[in-house]
């Protein structure tokens, strides 16, 4: 068997009937590692975990962490300069939960700096390159932990998405990314870019890892105040469901779609009514809209969570930002300074309340909405400056959810004329992660995601 | 919303609020770009708004209170050795 294509459930059979020893796994993915990421550049940071003898679901096994995670004596960077020398004094609560479960940090993922983009190569430690084609971005801001689980650099990767950054680079890697409701799980020790919008998931190469890793991780926690009381349910039940779906389509988000990718909407939408979903037009606020309201609620939470790099702090004085980070604050200033707040920040706080009674309205009406993840396949790096509005608009199809904090899932589902990964992804009303993982089970079992995640570590010996 | 051109001024105001030191380069740069967004999320007065609530969170969790005596995971351990610094307030 390819150890570097088992799945979490694999692995926990081969640990426990003592095939293979935790310290062994560790070694097996810091050889691969050590071989790929000189010219990946996925990891900032690779650790040297101890091996915990715990006997929790992921006992032994090491994963992958988005380095704006905060993880105890380990260096945080959140891929910016300003924090280089950062060593945390504690876990957040995504890690300690993982941590009981027996998991081991393998190291720490490139990203946008502070998480600011969507190509990874924001990142004041160079982009990250995308494991199908290097000359290619992976996507981002999650971009480290999406190429990891593509190129089996670790069995399965922890990632955050503020709007975007789970299912763009899942998408654009050809790996299953799991964005979950708001509040779903904590915050807390995230390092913060904006609040009322950051959601942590997980990356994986099967559903059933992504549901094994979300109910690790998923709950309230105290510390963490906006996180939601709502019970967890079984995710591995929920996946197991057999749901038949009224799955919704917009135009509104097919819009300016790449032909490739549309062409495998349409693909995909046939594969699932031939397993017996239905689909259903619907009609849904432009999309352009939430451009909007997204660029004005996160910059302005981005001044805010930032100011406390005051320079007294962290090591670092403010000229440590670079450029993306400032552009950021300066808008985020611009509009919650007075005499600009009700009619930037409050206004596109009115707008989010439009864009979430517009979700729950046709939540009435259907299971599931099904939209491209993103309207192109991964860019040649560099060329996300070409597009308008320095990128941000390939963030389109993502915003409406995010500022909605609805859950979303991007799972693969084909390849374009340039062997490049498209993925699919799913909404669903607030709270209905099992709906997710159950549609993308159901594809899974159908269609293997067309072997996809298997071609790409073939060609990662 | 009120058609806004972004002079220098305002930038300089902006990086003074903001505490940030910027070059030439970066004045001009952010001159236009920020001119550019603005100009963008004007597109929100097409919507209209008027009497819609504002919603600061999503799944509009509100009011959320610590019991006493919850346990404070990173506070400072003050059996350890720790300095007495005189009261400044």
């Amino acid at each position: 068997m390819n150890l570097a294509a088992a799945t979490l459930a694999e692995l926990r059979t081969l640990l426990d009937t003592k095939k293979i020893s935790s310290s062994e796994l560790v070694d097996f993915f810091r050889a691969r590692i050590e071989k790929h990421n000189p010219k990946l550049n996925v990891y900032l940071t690779v650790c040297d975990p101890e091996s915990a003898a715990g006997t929790g679901p992921l006992a032994g096994i090491p994963l992958a962490i988005k380095d704006n995670f905060c993880t105890k004596g380990i260096r945080t960077t959140a891929s910016a300069k300003l924090l280089d020398s950062f060593i945390s004094p504690y876990d957040a609560t995504v890690i300690s939960r993982l941590k009981e479960a027996g998991a081991l940090v393998q190291g720490k993922t490139n990203m946008d700096a502070w998480a600011h983009g969507s190509s990874t190569e924001t990142s004041d430690y160079g982009p990250t390159l995308n494991p199908w084609d290097t000359t290619r971005v992976p996507g981002g801001s999650s971009g480290g932990s999406a190429a990891a689980t593509a190129a089996a650099l670790a069995p399965a990767a922890i990632g955050s998405e503020t709007a975007g950054s789970i299912r763009g680079p899942a998408s654009w890697c050809g790996v299953i990314g799991v964005k979950p409701t708001y509040g779903r799980v904590s915050r807390y020790g995230v390092i913060a870019m904006g609040s009322s919008l950051d959601c942590p998931g997980p990356f994986s190469r099967t559903i059933e890892d992504s549901a094994l890793l979300l109910q690790i991780i998923a709950g309230k926690d105290p510390f963490d105040a906006t996180s939601a009381e709502e019970a967890v349910p079984d995710y591995t039940a929920e996946m197991k469901k057999k749901r038949t779906f009224t799955i919704g389509i917009a135009d509104e988000y097919l819009e300016g779609v790449q032909e490739d990718v549309r062409k495998n909407f349409d693909q995909t939408k046939k594969e699932l009514e031939k397993m017996g979903h239905t689909f259903k037009k619907i009609s849904l606020i432009p999309p352009k809209y939430s451009i909007s309201v997204y660029t004005i609620l996160q910059r302005a939470e981005v001044s805010s969570n930032l100011s406390r790099y005051d320079g007294i702090r962290y090591g670092e004085k403010r000229t440590a930002f670079t450029a993306e980070a400032k552009r950021r604050i300066m808008l985020g200033t611009y509009t919650l300074s007075h005499g600009y707040y009700d009619a930037y920040y409050k206004k596109a706080q009115q707008v989010r309340t439009l864009l979430i009674e517009d979700f729950r309205r046709v939540f009435r009406d259907v299971d599931l909405i099904m939209a491209p993840s993103g309207p192109v396949t991964a860019l040649k790096l560099g060329e996300f400056e070409k597009y308008p509005f320095f990128g941000e608009i390939m963030d389109v199809l993502y915003e409406p959810g995010a500022i909605a904090g609805l859950p979303a899932i991007s799972i693969p589902t084909g390849l374009d004329s340039n062997s490049l990964p498209i993925g699919m992804q799913f909404m669903a009303n607030y709270f209905s992660e099992g709906a997710l993982l159950d549609i993308g089970y159901q594809y899974e079992q159908e269609t293997g995601f067309h072997g996809i995640s298997k071609q790409l570590i073939d060609r990662y010996a | 919303m009120t058609q806004k051109q972004i002079t220098r001024d305002d930038i300089l105001h902006l990086a003074k609020l903001a505490n940030l030191q910027l070059t030439e380069a970066e004045i001009k740069k952010y001159m236009s770009q920020l001119e550019e967004t603005i100009e963008y999320v004007e597109n929100l007065s097409e919507l209209n708004t008027v009497g819609v609530p504002p919603t600061s969170h999503a799944t509009r969790v509100e009011n959320v209170y610590f019991e006493d005596g919850t346990p404070n995971q990173r506070g400072l351990d003050f059996s350890k050795e720790n300095y007495k610094v005189p009261r400044i307030l």
